[in-house]
């Protein structure tokens, strides 16, 4: 298993993709800084929405991790190595589960520092506040990364059906139609966040604590059992 | 017979209305094989097979007596080389050799790598990145990866893509040495003189369907309907010729415009028996016997173009 | 020559038999033959063409998600209209053509973005971009050929649904002879306005596709660009005002084609309603449209014409 993930690791971790990654994950906390401290700062309602809810866990974080998860497979699968792998006399979960944690490895850090610093400027380095948004942040990112894996295996179009997602889904209709947040790892996440900070988020309408943890574990186990099976049924190119 | 080591029964594939293999049943014995085949038979789409990497559509794939599908454990016995150039770039030689190895549960790890690059002769080269390599470089690099865990079964799918002359022969031994020590080997090839060299038995592939079996000899004698070619130069040909027209086992004599003749017989151990006994009684001088199509790549473009 | 055993020599002669090949005997045609035949290959990479049912999902679920943004809008309109009278549409200030694109542009962005790797990406990759350049093709010949697909399928993608609401309009109104009389005049504001969107989005596209062989990192590098930077310079320009946030506004990369946009049809988008940007003179938007257009158009030829086999 420490081959696969050492191998994924060093896959995935390019300069340039470092530096994109940092980029876009900058964005949240360099807003939250102007934001607060400016004349008129948000509410906890607004700040909430408009970058914990809306950037980080909607736009940010999806895109960071479709970018990697998303290739974990697919760019083996697209130069024909994974047959490296596939020949190796271990269960086929010692191959997914390593690929998924060397993907988590490569994009939480970036999630988390993004999401720690606009949550300590945001609540005033609330400490409660703070390990809330970063715990969902990071839980956030094991959420996508689970499902971008799996559909990595799945198509060759991970890519274009991931941002469709994330623009449509997470973007559009989760904002609107209520049913659709039921299905919504942007809503998983925001759930998580609110209900280990309650007092904080006590204005806003949000999923149960219960039911974010339970439908975490199960987006999580679901996807992983799903790219194991897919791993051993699919033709490896 | 020994059990074989690989049974293919009955193994059919398609893609949609496509029939890439079509019913093909065969086993493979320790020494070595060589699949043979056109463009588009379906060799490559068997061998994905072979080793797991594709389902069938019909039929199993067996070996040692499991199958070979969803049955990782199986490749700690098994090392297979694919055609494509599956590398990382990024990586050193030892590198990719080691991680294979250590994929495989190889114990003695660096030994391991040690003896598998030094098969291959690439030892200077090992700490440079194969994206460096040449492509002669890579296919032996990958072939040291498939041989570091001393595999009993290989299957070696255009392994001498790219290797130059020397490399070849140097290749040649080295399956010739792995087959003595009692290890299977399946080699698929385009190229008729190495799988004619190499290959104990030979698997002809055309069109999806397993056309011929078996050593290539045994094979060319049994297409009865194709007589054999002998060329017979001598210093009395039509005298040689008429002589020899009256031979049950002899269909037809040609004369060739310099002087030879062309014998066309089904019999050809007949012919090597009665020839030069009409020689010595004729007084005729034989000067060369020659057959023309007792070689693989004649028996190929029989069952290839019919 | 060859020599016998009894001594004299012969000379070797050569016979040709006719085994049925042929050299090419027909017109040879030249470099505008090949460029039209790249120009055709990227029109049927970016549809999915010849590729098999997969490949076409993507390409035509977009085309067809936004021919429906057009059909909804043209359906609820013709309802607004039979509803509650003529005019209603207008009196209810029903989106329509002018806030098309600002309702489809993140589509036709993200559509871009996936759509524009496809045609230059797997080439480098692959080394195919070899084979067309040991033709007689030079690179500027390939990367215009490239340009000018992705840019018709832009035009296409962009114009459709336009049409469909243009006619779904006419056809809903109770007089469409009059309708078309008094807005016949949207049909050529919708072409350029089209124009200027799909120009812009294939030009970064490609710019972005022409830095990396990984598809996957081109399109979401240039998504999140898209996604990131319109509230990120939305709250920065906020914060700043006067030209400081005029300028932090023009920043939002979603917006610059819609601020071109709003001055073709004379009237501001909601999407730029609350722009700073949108303050600023005529002149200075369409430049910076063009900076933004001609910008990376002449970037990603920069980069192509340098490449040799």
């Amino acid at each position: 298993m420490g081959s696969v993930y050492v191998l994924t690791l060093r896959q995935l971790s390019g300069r340039w993709r470092i530096l994109i990654m940092t980029a876009l994950a900058a964005m949240p906390a360099l807003i939250a800084i102007v934001m607060l401290n400016s004349n008129a700062a948000p509410s906890v309602d607004e700040f909430e929405l408009a970058i914990l809810s809306t950037m980080l866990a909607g736009s940010i974080t999806p895109m960071v991790v479709l970018a990697i998860a998303g290739s974990a497979f697919a760019n083996e699968v697209e130069d024909k190595t994974l047959a490296n792998l596939a020949f190796a006399p271990i269960p086929r979960w010692q191959i997914v589960v390593p690929k998924l944690l060397a993907t988590i490895t490569i994009a939480a850090p970036f999630i988390l520092l993004s999401a720690f610093i606009s949550s300590y400027v945001g609540f005033l380095a609330d400490l409660r506040a703070v390990v809330a948004v970063t715990v969902a942040a990071v839980v956030g990112v094991a959420l996508y990364a689970s499902a971008f894996v799996w559909l990595g295996l799945v198509t060759t179009q991970a890519i274009g059906i991931g941002l469709l997602y994330i623009v449509l889904w997470e973007g559009f209709f989760s904002g609107f139609v209520e049913g659709v947040r039921l299905l919504s790892i942007r809503h998983y996440a925001i759930a998580l966040m609110h209900g280990i900070d309650p007092r904080r988020f006590a204005g806003t309408s949000h999923l149960s604590l219960p039911f974010a943890i339970g439908i975490s574990a199960l987006v999580i186990g679901g996807f992983l059992y799903l790219s194991i099976k897919r791993l051993r049924k699919m033709d490896i190119p | 017979m020994t059990n074989p080591v690989i049974r293919v029964d009955g193994v059919s594939r398609w893609f949609g209305s496509v029939v890439a293999v079509s019913d093909i049943t065969f086993n493979v014995h320790p020494g070595i094989t060589g699949l043979l085949g056109p463009n588009g038979a379906g060799k490559t789409t068997l061998l994905r097979m072979m080793t797991g990497l594709a389902d069938t559509s019909t039929g199993t794939v067996s070996v040692f007596g499991e199958r070979v599908r969803d049955n990782p454990p199986l490749y700690r016995r098994l090392g297979v080389m694919s055609e494509h150039e599956t590398v990382y770039g990024f990586m050193t030689g030892r590198q990719f050799v080691r991680m294979m190895g250590k994929l495989r549960g190889v114990a003695t790890l660096e030994a391991a790598v040690d003896r598998a690059i030094d098969l291959v002769d690439l030892a200077d080269a090992q700490h440079r990145p194969m994206e460096t390599y040449s492509r002669g470089m890579r296919q032996r690099m990958r072939l040291a990866g498939t041989l570091v865990h001393d595999p009993e079964i290989l299957i070696l799918d255009e392994p001498l893509n790219g290797a130059d002359p020397r490399q070849r022969v140097h290749f040649k031994h080295l399956l010739h040495k792995l087959a003595a020590d009692g290890r299977t080997i399946v080699l698929s090839s385009h190229i008729l003189e190495e799988v004619e060299e190499l290959a104990d038995t030979v698997l002809l592939i055309v069109n999806g369907k397993l056309a011929a079996s078996g050593g290539f000899r045994a094979i060319r004698a049994a297409l009865n309907q194709r007589p054999y070619h002998v060329r017979v130069l001598c210093d009395s040909p039509r005298k040689l010729a008429s002589e020899v027209l009256r031979l049950d086992s002899v269909d037809a004599v040609n004369v060739d415009p310099d002087g030879a003749i062309v014998v066309l017989s089904r019999n050809v151990v007949d012919l090597q028996v009665e020839l030069p006994r009409i020689a010595q009684a004729q007084k005729i001088r034989l000067k060369r016997v020659e057959p023309l199509d007792d070689s693989l790549e004649s028996v190929f473009g029989y069952l290839v173009e019919g | 020559m060859t020599a016998r055993a009894d001594g004299q020599t012969v000379r070797q002669s050569g016979t040709v038999f006719d085994i049925g090949y042929q050299s090419y005997t027909g017109e040879r045609e030249g470099r505008d033959r090949s460029r039209r035949a790249v120009f055709k290959d990227g029109l049927r990479i970016a549809l999915g063409v010849g590729r098999g049912g997969r490949a076409k999902v993507l390409p035509w679920f977009f085309i067809g998600l936004l021919a429906l943004i057009g059909l909804i809008m043209a359906i609820v309109a013709g309802a607004a209209e039979r509803l509650g009278g003529p005019g209603s549409a207008e009196k209810l200030n029903l989106p329509s053509h002018s806030d098309f694109y600002s309702i489809a542009s993140i589509i036709l962005f993200v559509f871009a973005a996936l759509v524009g790797p496809e045609l230059l990406c797997r080439d480098r990759r692959e080394g195919t971009i070899n084979l067309y350049l040991v033709r007689p093709l030079t690179a500027t010949d390939y990367i215009f050929s490239r340009w000018f697909a992705l840019l018709g399928v832009m035009l296409a993608t962009a114009w459709l649904p336009q049409f469909i609401l243009f006619f779904g309009l006419t056809a809903g109104d109770p007089a469409p002879a009059v309708y078309f009389q008094k807005h016949w005049l949207d049909v050529p504001r919708f072409l350029v306005a089209g124009l200027v969107m799909a120009l812009y989005a294939t030009n970064l596209s490609l710019l972005t596709a022409s830095f990396t062989t990984r598809r996957a990192y081109a399109s979401v590098f240039l998504v999140g660009l898209f996604v990131i930077t319109s509230p990120f310079t939305a709250g920065m320009a906020q914060e700043m005002k006067g030209a400081a946030g005029q300028w932090m506004s023009a920043f939002n990369l979603t917006n610059i084609p819609v601020f071109v946009n709003d001055l073709i049809f004379g009237q501001v988008s909601e999407v730029t309603e609350d722009a700073p940007a949108r303050t600023l003179p005529a002149w200075v938007l369409v430049t910076w449209y063009l900076v933004w257009t001609a910008g990376p158009g002449a970037l990603l030829w920069w980069r192509y014409r340098r490449l040799t086999p």
